[in-house]
């Protein structure tokens, strides 16, 4: 019990490689007993095929890993911009961040084929999917890096007569410094999994690519070793600038803690004409960015386009019934996924602080597999639950769960050490302190992590609609991609980015709610 | 301005200076209305209960808060002005250095903000005089408490301020340092003429460093009382009698604002 709770130094290191050996001999074992039933290959088995293709391998994760660097660069970039912009002029941030988010919900899976359009062959959807993918999750976390500055370091500023920029560049910038390689950490495997998502929707190389291939052929074994890559690449990316931030700061901050955007204390008036403005403003982005290239209204559809294929138009009622129809299909697949991901992910880390002994063996493997995008990895899951209700479920669980499996650690272990000393004073069970002190510490983490989780769930379950079960929206994406039907594509477009844009102001107003009451220091920002 | 003949410093005039803050749609009243003048290179110490105004009138003299009523004149300037020529510089309560400037740079960087050119040998200088050489290249989380604080000292010191405010500049260090850095660093500013205005709790401090002191009441804030300290310099604190009936007659007066508190309850 003693070294379970208490490593020494030595086993402390040695306890992570033991159990990552052990997976990955359960992983062998489960191969060769059931590899021919469920479509599973074994760390052998991918050995002997990454040995025999290791050019042609070789050559599609440099392609893809350049596509990811590239889009790495362009959307960090924009979130730094856009969170120096907001930080100039704080009273934009709330309109900045709602169409930030907007923009970030749209699901790739259908932006990828109208982007391969607009940019002809080449690598230009892949870039930018993979800048999609990231931007939004440094923006966030930079903007409260920018903002939590001590005061009196800003009021030096200001007493030589200085104003927001020299307090930008002199002060904020450098202490926002840890929460932009936190942002940073989380953007590295997304930009992998933006890349392969561009590659998916049409790209001529790349690990996206031969991954299509593979499952169009069953080739398990490919799959299998593809994907390994995939999540190699990303343990990597994440784990490289871990290290970085760790050199940078000791005691990063907890970026998951990033609290929503504060609503203002207003009416429902207020609201109405907020969500009014973003609307009309994203309506008049949209107009203008088409206007502006001049693109051709044959594939690049506008608003009205929009609302003529499902309102007015001759057939909009079936085009209606066809898209509410597929809608229904993707939300009982991915509300189930959801709820189980976060659910599984808070209780297994309540699981684990009741009985702390599991943490050596659970959480290296959980920590690297947080890392890994599943949605590199969905193919694996279809080969092996098949293409059924289950597997997509579970594509999507798996993706939520791992974030707030961590988040949730991270937060119950946030409970102040005075607090958690009382309880000890008075020889507590540890499931009191769970209770009384551990959960309501962990709230802040948890609704982050299920805020965040939407737009992801949404990319998990059109994924895996688009790769393989051949229902829902994401089937539909594919269908309508590759029967040029753009009204089609634009419309899930919409509802998609609509239904996601809505569902996290949903769980950030409920997140509100439980946190004034929990962590009133977070829900009081801004 | 006879008084102000041999130093740089110039009187602060507050007239009719008040300040109301919003919180969440409820006004709190954090400065009645003030007329009070500071007087050109002298220092004068605030004193009172927490939340009494005292950080708040030394924020409007910086040009940090906005006056809701009043004006504060510095000759024919506002404190903006001071601040846009690099006249003014403050120490706060906790040093608030910049953790990831050594203590070099957090020392050059005052002389950039204040738009001064850079000047290595002053710096080096400034830091030397309170008592820090050799410690130049440290980090501040490298530096002990009270050695942050020397180096909060320098940094106000470097731009050669005209007005020099301190909010409870030795307020986050433990006695014995704090008294330590009473002996050492008031003779910094002191020789120069500058006007100083310091908000500290301690009475030993403020009759210590200041030569008048000003008792505010509790919120919101006015002054019940203003003592000169007639005391040459240095200053023993231990076992003088003139010494310790200033600080009594402080004493005495902020016991007072307390009983009004009490008076006002019932």
């Amino acid at each position: 019990m003693t070294t379970a709770t208490l490593p020494a130094p030595a086993s402390g290191r040695v306890v992570p490689v033991v159990s990552i050996l052990a997976m990955l001999a359960l992983w062998e074992i489960a191969a060769r007993l059931w590899g021919g039933a469920v479509l599973l290959a074994g760390p052998g088995a991918i050995a002997v095929h990454a040995a025999e293709n290791i050019g042609l391998l070789a050559r599609a994760t440099g392609t893809t890993l350049k596509s990811a660097v590239l889009g790495f660069f362009w959307g960090n970039l924009a979130a730094m911009a856009l969170a120096a912009a907001v930080t100039l002029a704080p009273r934009s941030e709330r309109l900045v961040s709602a169409l930030a988010l907007l923009v970030f919900c749209l699901p790739l899976v259908a932006t990828g084929p109208i982007l391969r359009v607009l940019y002809g062959p080449g690598d230009g959807p892949q870039v930018t999917l993979a800048a999609l993918a990231v931007y939004y999750t440094t923006y966030v976390p930079l903007v409260v890096g920018l903002r939590a500055v001590p005061i009196a370091w800003l009021d030096l500023v200001r007493l030589q007569g200085r104003g927001a920029w020299t307090q930008l560049i002199r002060v904020r910038a450098m202490a926002s410094l840890p929460y932009l390689v936190a942002g940073l950490q989380i953007a590295a495997p997304a930009a992998i999994l933006g890349a392969m998502v561009g590659e998916f929707t049409g790209a001529e190389r790349g690990l996206g690519v031969l991954t299509i291939r593979a499952m169009r052929a069953l080739d398990v074994e490919a799959t299998w070793t593809i994907a390994t890559l995939a999540a190699l690449a990303s343990m990597v990316a994440y784990g490289v600038f871990g290290a970085l931030g760790r050199r940078l700061s000791p005691d990063a901050p907890a970026l998951l803690l990033a609290p929503p955007v504060a609503a203002a204390r207003c009416g429902p008036l207020a609201v109405v004409m907020g969500v009014a403005a973003v609307t009309l403003i994203a309506l008049a982005a949209w107009q203008g960015a088409m206007w502006l290239f001049d693109l051709s209204p044959f594939f690049a559809k506008r608003p009205g386009d929009v609302v003529a294929y499902l309102l007015t138009g001759p057939d909009a009622a079936a085009h209606r019934a066809a898209l509410f129809a597929a809608y229904a299909q993707t939300l009982a697949y991915a509300l189930p996924g959801y709820l189980a991901g976060l659910a599984l992910g808070a209780g297994l880390a309540c699981a684990l602080v009741l009985a702390p002994g599991l943490a050596p063996a659970t959480l290296p493997p959980a920590i690297a597999l947080r890392s890994v995008p599943i949605v590199t990895t969905a193919p694996l899951i279809v080969l092996a639950l098949g293409r059924g209700a289950v597997g997509t479920v579970v594509i999507v669980a798996v993706m939520i769960f791992f974030p707030t499996f961590v988040a949730c650690l991270q937060g119950l272990r946030r409970a102040p050490g005075q607090i958690t000393d009382i309880f000890a004073s008075y020889a507590a069970p540890r499931w009191r302190l769970l209770l009384s002190a551990r959960i309501p510490a962990m709230w802040p983490a948890f609704f982050a992590a299920a805020r965040m989780g939407v737009p992801a769930a949404i990319l998990a379950v059109t994924t895996a609609e688009w790769l393989a079960t051949g229902n829902g929206i994401g089937a539909l994406m594919a269908l309508t991609a590759s029967t040029s039907d753009y009204g089609m594509l634009w419309s899930t477009i919409v509802l998609v980015g609509v239904t996601a844009t809505l569902a996290h102001a949903a769980v950030a107003t409920v997140e509100r709610a439980v946190l004034a009451r929990y962590a009133p220091e977070q829900a009081a920002r801004g | 301005m006879p008084d102000a003949a041999d130093g740089v410093g110039r009187a602060v005039v507050c007239a009719g200076l008040s300040c109301t803050f919003d919180a969440g749609g409820t006004p709190i009243e954090a400065l009645a209305p003030t007329d009070v003048t500071f007087a050109a290179g002298r220092t004068t110490a605030l004193v009172g209960p927490s939340g009494c105004g005292k950080s708040t009138l030394l924020r409007l003299v910086a040009g940090l808060e906005t006056p809701t009523t009043g004006t504060i004149h510095i000759g024919d300037e506002t404190p903006a002005d001071l601040a846009r020529r690099g006249a003014l510089a403050m120490a706060f309560q906790d040093a608030s250095l910049l953790p990831w400037r050594s203590l070099r740079g957090n020392v050059a960087l005052a002389l950039t903000l204040a738009r001064r050119p850079a000047d290595p040998a002053r710096v080096g200088a400034l830091i030397a005089r309170v008592g820090l050489a050799g410690f130049e290249d440290r980090r501040p989380a490298e530096l002990s408490g009270g050695m942050r604080q020397r180096a909060a000292i320098a940094r106000a010191l470097v731009s050669e301020p005209e007005l020099l405010l301190l909010d409870e500049p030795f307020g986050a260090v433990d006695e014995l340092t704090r008294r330590r850095l009473n002996d050492d660093l008031p003779a910094l500013w002191q020789d120069r003429g500058a006007t100083v205005l310091m908000v500290t709790h301690s009475v030993t401090e403020a009759v210590t460093l200041a030569d008048r002191v000003i008792v505010l009441s509790p919120r919101p804030g006015r002054i019940v009382a203003d003592i000169d300290v007639p005391l040459r310099r240095p200053r023993d604190v231990r076992g003088d009698p003139a010494f310790d009936r200033i600080a009594d007659a402080v004493n005495d007066a902020l016991r007072d604002t307390a009983s009004d508190v009490r008076l006002a309850a019932q």
